[in-house]
Protein backbone atom coordinates (compact mmCIF):
# COMPACT_ATOMS: atom_id res chain seq x y z
CA UNK A 1 0.00 0.00 0.00
CA UNK A 2 2.01 3.04 -1.06
CA UNK A 3 1.45 6.60 0.86
CA UNK A 4 -0.95 9.07 -0.47
CA UNK A 5 -0.50 11.50 -2.92
CA UNK A 6 1.01 15.19 -2.45
CA UNK A 7 -0.80 18.31 -4.18
CA UNK A 8 0.74 21.52 -4.53
CA UNK A 9 -0.63 24.49 -5.18
CA UNK A 10 1.59 27.87 -6.46
CA UNK A 11 -0.95 30.85 -6.91
CA UNK A 12 1.33 33.45 -8.82
CA UNK A 13 0.15 36.93 -9.93
CA UNK A 14 -1.67 35.73 -13.43
CA UNK A 15 -1.56 32.15 -13.11
CA UNK A 16 -2.08 29.14 -10.35
CA UNK A 17 0.01 25.94 -11.18
CA UNK A 18 -1.35 22.70 -9.29
CA UNK A 19 0.76 19.43 -9.14
CA UNK A 20 0.05 16.02 -7.62
CA UNK A 21 3.26 14.12 -6.70
CA UNK A 22 3.43 10.12 -6.35
CA UNK A 23 5.88 9.82 -3.47
CA UNK A 24 8.59 12.39 -5.09
CA UNK A 25 7.38 11.78 -8.77
CA UNK A 26 5.36 14.89 -10.39
CA UNK A 27 2.30 12.62 -11.67
CA UNK A 28 0.10 15.52 -13.38
CA UNK A 29 0.39 19.01 -13.16
CA UNK A 30 -2.16 21.75 -14.35
CA UNK A 31 -2.27 25.65 -14.85
CA UNK A 32 -5.25 27.56 -13.75
CA UNK A 33 -5.94 31.49 -14.11
CA UNK A 34 -5.96 33.41 -10.90
CA UNK A 35 -8.88 35.42 -10.30
CA UNK A 36 -9.83 36.09 -6.47
CA UNK A 37 -13.03 36.70 -7.91
CA UNK A 38 -13.79 33.12 -8.23
CA UNK A 39 -15.63 31.40 -4.82
CA UNK A 40 -13.82 27.66 -3.70
CA UNK A 41 -16.81 26.07 -5.28
CA UNK A 42 -16.19 27.28 -8.45
CA UNK A 43 -12.16 26.30 -7.95
CA UNK A 44 -13.62 22.68 -6.38
CA UNK A 45 -15.69 21.65 -9.32
CA UNK A 46 -12.30 22.00 -11.36
CA UNK A 47 -10.18 20.51 -9.46
CA UNK A 48 -12.43 17.79 -8.33
CA UNK A 49 -12.55 17.11 -12.32
CA UNK A 50 -9.16 17.61 -13.15
CA UNK A 51 -8.20 15.00 -10.30
CA UNK A 52 -10.93 12.37 -11.46
CA UNK A 53 -10.04 12.31 -14.88
CA UNK A 54 -6.30 11.73 -14.72
CA UNK A 55 -7.52 8.98 -12.11
CA UNK A 56 -5.68 10.73 -9.63
CA UNK A 57 -6.05 8.35 -5.79
CA UNK A 58 -7.03 10.56 -2.74
CA UNK A 59 -4.43 13.26 -1.85
CA UNK A 60 -3.53 12.82 1.74
CA UNK A 61 -1.89 16.40 1.95
CA UNK A 62 -1.50 19.72 0.43
CA UNK A 63 0.75 22.73 -0.01
CA UNK A 64 0.32 26.12 -0.92
CA UNK A 65 2.41 29.10 -1.98
CA UNK A 66 0.20 32.43 -2.83
CA UNK A 67 1.74 35.51 -4.10
CA UNK A 68 -1.58 37.07 -4.10
CA UNK A 69 -3.04 37.14 -0.22
CA UNK A 70 -6.64 37.43 -1.82
CA UNK A 71 -6.41 33.52 -2.67
CA UNK A 72 -5.56 32.65 0.30
CA UNK A 73 -9.28 31.97 2.04
CA UNK A 74 -10.51 30.41 -1.39
CA UNK A 75 -7.54 27.94 -1.33
CA UNK A 76 -7.91 27.49 1.86
CA UNK A 77 -11.80 26.23 1.76
CA UNK A 78 -10.89 24.51 -1.43
CA UNK A 79 -8.79 22.21 0.01
CA UNK A 80 -10.96 21.57 3.07
CA UNK A 81 -13.21 20.71 0.66
CA UNK A 82 -11.43 18.44 -1.83
CA UNK A 83 -8.90 17.40 -0.04
CA UNK A 84 -10.42 17.15 3.27
CA UNK A 85 -7.76 19.12 5.03
CA UNK A 86 -6.20 22.12 5.88
CA UNK A 87 -3.39 23.09 3.54
CA UNK A 88 -0.31 23.92 5.06
CA UNK A 89 0.29 27.64 3.86
CA UNK A 90 4.40 28.50 3.23
CA UNK A 91 5.07 32.01 5.25
CA UNK A 92 5.71 32.33 8.75
CA UNK A 93 6.06 29.41 11.01
CA UNK A 94 6.88 27.01 8.40
CA UNK A 95 9.90 25.07 8.48
CA UNK A 96 12.25 25.89 5.79
CA UNK A 97 15.17 24.60 6.87
CA UNK A 98 17.04 27.23 5.04
CA UNK A 99 18.59 30.11 7.14
CA UNK A 100 16.92 33.43 5.34
CA UNK A 101 19.46 36.90 5.54
CA UNK A 102 16.81 39.04 4.21
CA UNK A 103 16.60 42.10 6.37
CA UNK A 104 12.71 41.11 7.10
CA UNK A 105 12.21 37.24 6.20
CA UNK A 106 8.58 37.36 6.30
CA UNK A 107 8.62 39.56 3.20
CA UNK A 108 10.43 37.33 0.98
CA UNK A 109 7.42 36.22 -1.24
CA UNK A 110 6.53 31.91 -0.67
CA UNK A 111 7.19 30.91 -3.59
CA UNK A 112 10.72 32.52 -3.47
CA UNK A 113 11.27 30.50 -0.74
CA UNK A 114 9.70 27.53 -2.27
CA UNK A 115 11.65 27.84 -5.14
CA UNK A 116 15.06 28.55 -3.17
CA UNK A 117 14.76 24.98 -1.29
CA UNK A 118 14.00 22.85 -4.40
CA UNK A 119 17.09 24.51 -6.54
CA UNK A 120 19.21 24.02 -3.58
CA UNK A 121 18.24 20.06 -3.05
CA UNK A 122 19.25 19.64 -6.51
CA UNK A 123 22.32 21.83 -6.38
CA UNK A 124 23.94 21.49 -3.01
CA UNK A 125 26.19 24.63 -3.93
CA UNK A 126 25.74 28.03 -4.50
CA UNK A 127 22.81 28.95 -6.86
CA UNK A 128 20.87 31.77 -8.66
CA UNK A 129 16.77 30.82 -9.01
CA UNK A 130 15.32 32.95 -11.64
CA UNK A 131 11.64 32.67 -12.16
CA UNK A 132 10.41 34.24 -15.72
CA UNK A 133 6.49 34.92 -14.53
CA UNK A 134 4.69 37.99 -14.28
CA UNK A 135 7.48 39.49 -12.55
CA UNK A 136 11.16 38.44 -13.21
CA UNK A 137 12.58 37.12 -9.81
CA UNK A 138 16.14 36.20 -9.28
CA UNK A 139 16.83 34.52 -6.08
CA UNK A 140 20.70 33.71 -4.35
CA UNK A 141 21.17 30.92 -2.26
CA UNK A 142 24.92 30.60 -1.07
CA UNK A 143 26.69 27.64 -0.62
CA UNK A 144 25.51 26.79 2.79
CA UNK A 145 22.31 26.77 1.93
CA UNK A 146 21.40 30.32 2.89
CA UNK A 147 18.77 32.38 1.27
CA UNK A 148 20.91 35.59 0.69
CA UNK A 149 18.32 37.88 -1.18
CA UNK A 150 17.66 38.98 -4.41
CA UNK A 151 16.30 40.98 -7.20
CA UNK A 152 12.82 41.34 -8.68
CA UNK A 153 12.23 42.90 -12.33
CA UNK A 154 9.16 43.43 -14.40
CA UNK A 155 8.26 39.71 -16.19
CA UNK A 156 8.34 39.75 -20.28
CA UNK A 157 4.48 39.46 -20.89
CA UNK A 158 3.40 42.61 -18.58
CA UNK A 159 6.12 44.57 -19.63
CA UNK A 160 5.18 43.48 -23.38
CA UNK A 161 1.86 44.34 -22.80
CA UNK A 162 2.40 47.47 -21.55
CA UNK A 163 4.86 48.54 -24.99
CA UNK A 164 1.37 47.84 -26.80
CA UNK A 165 -1.11 49.92 -24.40
CA UNK A 166 1.66 52.65 -23.67
CA UNK A 167 2.54 53.08 -27.65
CA UNK A 168 0.35 54.75 -30.11
CA UNK A 169 1.96 53.07 -33.23
CA UNK A 170 2.91 49.34 -31.80
CA UNK A 171 1.12 46.72 -32.03
CA UNK A 172 1.11 43.25 -30.23
CA UNK A 173 3.35 40.34 -31.82
CA UNK A 174 4.25 37.04 -31.50
CA UNK A 175 6.61 36.24 -28.69
CA UNK A 176 9.50 34.38 -30.76
CA UNK A 177 13.36 34.93 -31.47
CA UNK A 178 13.86 36.92 -34.85
CA UNK A 179 16.58 36.24 -36.53
CA UNK A 180 19.09 39.12 -36.35
CA UNK A 181 19.22 41.41 -33.87
CA UNK A 182 18.77 44.71 -35.99
CA UNK A 183 14.99 44.15 -37.01
CA UNK A 184 14.52 46.08 -40.43
CA UNK A 185 10.53 46.63 -39.91
CA UNK A 186 8.38 46.92 -36.71
CA UNK A 187 7.75 42.91 -36.04
CA UNK A 188 10.88 41.86 -35.92
CA UNK A 189 12.37 44.92 -33.97
CA UNK A 190 9.92 44.91 -31.37
CA UNK A 191 10.27 40.55 -31.06
CA UNK A 192 14.01 41.85 -31.12
CA UNK A 193 14.11 44.19 -27.85
CA UNK A 194 11.70 41.87 -26.28
CA UNK A 195 13.29 38.39 -26.32
CA UNK A 196 16.84 39.31 -26.72
CA UNK A 197 16.15 42.16 -24.50
CA UNK A 198 15.01 40.05 -22.02
CA UNK A 199 17.71 37.39 -22.12
CA UNK A 200 20.26 40.80 -21.45
CA UNK A 201 18.24 41.52 -18.44
CA UNK A 202 18.74 38.12 -17.18
CA UNK A 203 22.15 37.64 -18.17
CA UNK A 204 23.26 41.20 -17.09
CA UNK A 205 21.43 40.54 -13.65
CA UNK A 206 23.32 37.03 -13.29
CA UNK A 207 26.66 38.29 -13.85
CA UNK A 208 25.83 41.18 -11.77
CA UNK A 209 25.38 39.11 -8.82
CA UNK A 210 27.80 36.52 -9.46
CA UNK A 211 30.28 39.35 -9.64
CA UNK A 212 29.10 40.82 -6.17
CA UNK A 213 29.33 37.75 -5.04
CA UNK A 214 32.37 36.82 -5.68
CA UNK A 215 31.91 33.76 -7.01
CA UNK A 216 29.99 31.34 -9.88
CA UNK A 217 26.81 30.07 -9.00
CA UNK A 218 24.63 27.09 -10.81
CA UNK A 219 21.61 28.95 -12.69
CA UNK A 220 18.07 27.18 -12.49
CA UNK A 221 15.10 28.93 -14.58
CA UNK A 222 11.61 28.64 -13.96
CA UNK A 223 8.28 30.34 -15.10
CA UNK A 224 6.12 30.88 -18.00
CA UNK A 225 9.35 32.17 -20.60
CA UNK A 226 11.79 30.14 -18.95
CA UNK A 227 11.47 28.08 -22.20
CA UNK A 228 11.67 31.25 -24.41
CA UNK A 229 14.74 32.79 -22.62
CA UNK A 230 17.19 30.20 -21.70
CA UNK A 231 17.91 28.50 -25.30
CA UNK A 232 19.51 32.26 -26.05
CA UNK A 233 20.80 33.03 -22.41
CA UNK A 234 24.72 32.61 -21.45
CA UNK A 235 24.35 31.80 -18.15
CA UNK A 236 21.35 29.92 -17.46
CA UNK A 237 22.62 25.99 -17.03
CA UNK A 238 19.31 24.41 -16.38
CA UNK A 239 15.12 24.99 -16.96
CA UNK A 240 13.26 23.03 -14.61
CA UNK A 241 9.36 24.32 -15.42
CA UNK A 242 8.17 22.71 -12.33
CA UNK A 243 10.62 23.69 -9.39
CA UNK A 244 8.55 25.93 -7.81
CA UNK A 245 5.82 22.42 -7.52
CA UNK A 246 8.93 20.19 -6.59
CA UNK A 247 9.55 22.80 -3.54
CA UNK A 248 6.49 22.91 -2.12
CA UNK A 249 6.60 19.07 -1.56
CA UNK A 250 10.02 19.15 -0.40
CA UNK A 251 8.51 21.79 2.23
CA UNK A 252 5.87 19.56 3.31
CA UNK A 253 7.89 16.90 3.54
CA UNK A 254 10.46 19.08 6.31
CA UNK A 255 7.51 19.88 8.26
CA UNK A 256 5.31 16.65 8.58
CA UNK A 257 9.31 14.78 9.66
CA UNK A 258 9.63 17.29 11.75
CA UNK A 259 6.37 18.32 13.00
CA UNK B 1 -2.74 74.48 -26.72
CA UNK B 2 -0.43 75.78 -24.76
CA UNK B 3 2.41 75.94 -27.09
CA UNK B 4 2.52 79.61 -27.90
CA UNK B 5 2.76 80.97 -24.18
CA UNK B 6 5.39 78.23 -23.63
CA UNK B 7 7.23 79.91 -26.24
CA UNK B 8 6.97 83.48 -24.59
CA UNK B 9 7.53 82.61 -21.40
CA UNK B 10 11.23 81.39 -22.62
CA UNK B 11 11.47 84.85 -24.38
CA UNK B 12 11.97 83.19 -27.85
CA UNK B 13 10.77 84.75 -31.03
CA UNK B 14 8.11 83.11 -33.13
CA UNK B 15 9.79 80.31 -35.22
CA UNK B 16 10.41 81.01 -39.17
CA UNK B 17 9.25 77.56 -40.31
CA UNK B 18 7.64 74.50 -37.73
CA UNK B 19 9.12 71.15 -38.24
CA UNK B 20 6.90 67.76 -36.85
CA UNK B 21 7.98 64.55 -36.30
CA UNK B 22 5.30 62.74 -34.85
CA UNK B 23 4.51 59.06 -33.76
CA UNK B 24 1.40 59.33 -32.05
CA UNK B 25 -1.10 60.30 -35.58
CA UNK B 26 -3.47 61.55 -33.06
CA UNK B 27 -2.16 64.59 -32.44
CA UNK B 28 -0.34 64.98 -35.83
CA UNK B 29 -3.05 67.13 -37.45
CA UNK B 30 -3.50 69.67 -34.36
CA UNK B 31 -0.30 70.30 -34.24
CA UNK B 32 -0.26 71.18 -37.72
CA UNK B 33 -3.41 73.52 -37.37
CA UNK B 34 -1.61 75.09 -34.55
CA UNK B 35 1.74 75.74 -36.32
CA UNK B 36 -0.21 76.97 -40.19
CA UNK B 37 -3.25 78.69 -38.29
CA UNK B 38 -2.01 80.66 -34.97
CA UNK B 39 1.69 81.21 -35.64
CA UNK B 40 1.25 81.18 -39.71
CA UNK B 41 4.55 79.67 -40.40
CA UNK B 42 5.64 77.25 -43.03
CA UNK B 43 4.99 73.97 -41.61
CA UNK B 44 6.37 70.30 -42.24
CA UNK B 45 5.74 67.01 -40.99
CA UNK B 46 9.04 65.32 -41.35
CA UNK B 47 9.12 61.82 -43.57
CA UNK B 48 11.18 59.31 -44.63
CA UNK B 49 12.01 60.49 -47.75
CA UNK B 50 12.88 64.29 -46.45
CA UNK B 51 15.75 62.56 -44.95
CA UNK B 52 16.71 60.50 -48.43
CA UNK B 53 15.22 57.33 -48.51
CA UNK B 54 18.36 55.38 -49.96
CA UNK B 55 19.83 56.16 -46.57
CA UNK B 56 17.39 53.78 -44.96
CA UNK B 57 18.09 50.15 -45.59
CA UNK B 58 13.92 49.41 -43.32
CA UNK B 59 11.59 46.96 -45.01
CA UNK B 60 9.30 50.02 -45.86
CA UNK B 61 10.89 53.69 -44.74
CA UNK B 62 7.05 54.81 -43.67
CA UNK B 63 6.82 52.37 -41.17
CA UNK B 64 9.64 53.25 -39.86
CA UNK B 65 8.88 56.07 -36.70
CA UNK B 66 10.16 59.23 -37.54
CA UNK B 67 11.81 59.58 -33.95
CA UNK B 68 14.02 56.85 -34.78
CA UNK B 69 15.50 57.99 -37.88
CA UNK B 70 16.06 61.16 -36.33
CA UNK B 71 17.57 59.97 -33.79
CA UNK B 72 19.96 57.80 -35.63
CA UNK B 73 20.83 61.00 -38.14
CA UNK B 74 21.34 63.10 -35.43
CA UNK B 75 23.99 60.40 -33.64
CA UNK B 76 25.66 60.01 -37.39
CA UNK B 77 26.00 63.71 -37.51
CA UNK B 78 28.29 64.02 -34.39
CA UNK B 79 29.99 60.86 -34.73
CA UNK B 80 30.43 60.56 -38.49
CA UNK B 81 31.00 56.71 -37.45
CA UNK B 82 28.95 53.70 -36.81
CA UNK B 83 26.89 54.58 -33.97
CA UNK B 84 24.31 52.65 -31.95
CA UNK B 85 21.72 55.33 -30.46
CA UNK B 86 19.75 54.03 -27.16
CA UNK B 87 16.22 56.52 -26.57
CA UNK B 88 15.25 55.36 -23.35
CA UNK B 89 11.61 56.60 -23.35
CA UNK B 90 8.13 55.40 -22.90
CA UNK B 91 9.85 52.68 -25.20
CA UNK B 92 13.70 51.68 -24.99
CA UNK B 93 14.41 52.20 -28.88
CA UNK B 94 18.25 50.61 -30.49
CA UNK B 95 19.09 51.94 -33.69
CA UNK B 96 22.19 51.07 -35.77
CA UNK B 97 23.82 53.74 -38.11
CA UNK B 98 26.31 52.67 -40.54
CA UNK B 99 30.10 54.24 -40.47
CA UNK B 100 28.55 55.56 -44.50
CA UNK B 101 25.97 57.09 -42.69
CA UNK B 102 23.20 54.51 -43.69
CA UNK B 103 20.36 53.70 -41.57
CA UNK B 104 19.90 49.78 -41.36
CA UNK B 105 16.98 49.37 -38.74
CA UNK B 106 17.26 48.58 -34.68
CA UNK B 107 15.38 46.84 -31.80
CA UNK B 108 11.97 48.31 -29.24
CA UNK B 109 11.44 47.29 -25.83
CA UNK B 110 9.27 48.39 -23.36
CA UNK B 111 10.55 51.43 -21.54
CA UNK B 112 11.62 51.76 -18.01
CA UNK B 113 9.07 53.33 -16.96
CA UNK B 114 5.94 51.35 -18.65
CA UNK B 115 7.81 48.14 -17.37
CA UNK B 116 7.95 49.15 -13.92
CA UNK B 117 4.20 50.56 -14.03
CA UNK B 118 3.10 47.28 -15.02
CA UNK B 119 4.93 45.49 -12.29
CA UNK B 120 3.41 47.79 -9.69
CA UNK B 121 -0.35 47.33 -10.97
CA UNK B 122 0.00 43.78 -11.98
CA UNK B 123 1.76 42.09 -8.93
CA UNK B 124 -0.61 42.08 -5.81
CA UNK B 125 2.16 41.99 -3.21
CA UNK B 126 4.45 45.10 -4.93
CA UNK B 127 4.63 48.35 -4.74
CA UNK B 128 6.54 51.32 -6.42
CA UNK B 129 9.68 52.37 -5.04
CA UNK B 130 11.43 55.65 -5.82
CA UNK B 131 14.03 54.84 -8.63
CA UNK B 132 17.15 55.13 -7.23
CA UNK B 133 20.10 52.66 -7.51
CA UNK B 134 21.15 51.09 -4.44
CA UNK B 135 24.68 50.29 -3.21
CA UNK B 136 24.07 46.27 -3.64
CA UNK B 137 22.94 44.59 -6.94
CA UNK B 138 21.57 41.17 -4.20
CA UNK B 139 18.50 43.00 -2.71
CA UNK B 140 18.07 42.17 1.16
CA UNK B 141 14.43 43.34 1.32
CA UNK B 142 12.05 44.09 -1.28
CA UNK B 143 12.53 47.98 -1.84
CA UNK B 144 15.89 47.17 -3.02
CA UNK B 145 15.29 44.13 -4.83
CA UNK B 146 12.90 46.06 -7.11
CA UNK B 147 15.53 49.18 -7.60
CA UNK B 148 18.20 46.77 -8.54
CA UNK B 149 15.75 44.60 -10.85
CA UNK B 150 14.02 48.00 -12.46
CA UNK B 151 17.18 50.22 -12.82
CA UNK B 152 20.16 47.19 -13.13
CA UNK B 153 17.81 45.71 -15.24
CA UNK B 154 17.23 47.72 -17.70
CA UNK B 155 21.07 48.99 -17.79
CA UNK B 156 21.88 44.62 -18.44
CA UNK B 157 19.12 45.08 -20.89
CA UNK B 158 20.94 48.24 -22.83
CA UNK B 159 24.20 46.56 -22.37
CA UNK B 160 23.74 43.48 -23.57
CA UNK B 161 21.44 44.94 -26.94
CA UNK B 162 24.40 46.63 -27.72
CA UNK B 163 26.89 43.81 -27.33
CA UNK B 164 24.47 41.71 -29.64
CA UNK B 165 24.21 44.87 -32.03
CA UNK B 166 28.14 44.86 -32.05
CA UNK B 167 28.74 41.53 -32.48
CA UNK B 168 25.98 40.95 -35.32
CA UNK B 169 27.79 44.48 -37.03
CA UNK B 170 31.19 43.13 -36.29
CA UNK B 171 31.63 46.69 -35.56
CA UNK B 172 32.62 48.29 -32.07
CA UNK B 173 30.25 51.05 -32.41
CA UNK B 174 30.09 54.34 -30.47
CA UNK B 175 27.18 53.94 -28.43
CA UNK B 176 24.85 57.47 -27.26
CA UNK B 177 22.19 57.17 -25.36
CA UNK B 178 19.26 60.09 -25.24
CA UNK B 179 15.95 60.11 -23.83
CA UNK B 180 14.13 60.84 -20.94
CA UNK B 181 15.63 58.06 -18.54
CA UNK B 182 19.07 58.67 -19.99
CA UNK B 183 21.13 60.06 -17.22
CA UNK B 184 19.63 57.67 -14.79
CA UNK B 185 20.81 54.45 -16.73
CA UNK B 186 23.95 55.85 -17.99
CA UNK B 187 25.90 55.58 -15.03
CA UNK B 188 24.89 51.57 -14.51
CA UNK B 189 25.74 50.57 -17.54
CA UNK B 190 28.80 49.40 -19.51
CA UNK B 191 28.55 49.94 -22.96
CA UNK B 192 26.94 53.75 -23.42
CA UNK B 193 29.84 56.34 -24.32
CA UNK B 194 27.83 59.23 -24.12
CA UNK B 195 24.24 60.93 -22.94
CA UNK B 196 23.18 63.49 -25.56
CA UNK B 197 20.01 65.01 -23.65
CA UNK B 198 18.06 66.68 -27.36
CA UNK B 199 19.12 64.29 -29.64
CA UNK B 200 15.72 63.93 -31.17
CA UNK B 201 15.41 67.26 -31.73
CA UNK B 202 18.61 67.84 -33.22
CA UNK B 203 17.63 65.02 -35.49
CA UNK B 204 14.60 66.99 -36.91
CA UNK B 205 16.33 70.36 -37.19
CA UNK B 206 19.04 68.02 -39.47
CA UNK B 207 16.35 66.45 -41.50
CA UNK B 208 14.43 69.69 -42.06
CA UNK B 209 17.60 71.49 -43.60
CA UNK B 210 18.09 68.62 -46.07
CA UNK B 211 14.21 69.40 -46.96
CA UNK B 212 15.28 72.74 -47.43
CA UNK B 213 18.17 71.68 -49.57
CA UNK B 214 16.52 69.61 -51.22
CA UNK B 215 13.19 72.09 -51.72
CA UNK B 216 15.75 74.82 -52.83
CA UNK B 217 17.38 72.65 -55.74
CA UNK B 218 14.49 71.46 -57.30
CA UNK B 219 13.22 75.37 -56.95
CA UNK B 220 16.42 76.38 -58.52
CA UNK B 221 16.01 73.57 -61.48
CA UNK B 222 12.53 74.47 -62.48
CA UNK B 223 13.18 78.17 -62.75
Amino acid sequence: MSAPWFLGIDVSNTQTALGVFDGDVLRHHWTLQTDPARTADEYGVLLRSLLERAGCPPIGAVAVASSVPAMLPIVDALCRDVVGCPPLVVGPGVRTGMPILYDKPQEVGADRIVNAIAAYARTHGTTIVVDLSTATIFDFISARGEYVGGVIAPGLGIASDALFERTARLYRVELRRPKHVIGRNTVHAIQSGLVYGYVALVDGIVERMQQEAGEQARVLATGTYAELVAPESDTIDEVDPFLTLKGLRLLYERNKEKG
Amino acid sequence: MFLTPLLETRGSSVPEAVAICSVVPAVTQTLVEWATRILGVETAVLGPDDAGVERIRYDDPWQLGMDRLANALAAYARTRAATIVVDCGTATKFEFVDSEGTYHGGAIAPGLGIAGDALFARAARLYRVPLVAPARVIGRNTVHALQVGLLHGHAAMIDGMVARIQSETGVASRVIATGGFARLLAPLCRRVHEVVDFLTLDGIRLIFEQRQEKKNKSNELSK
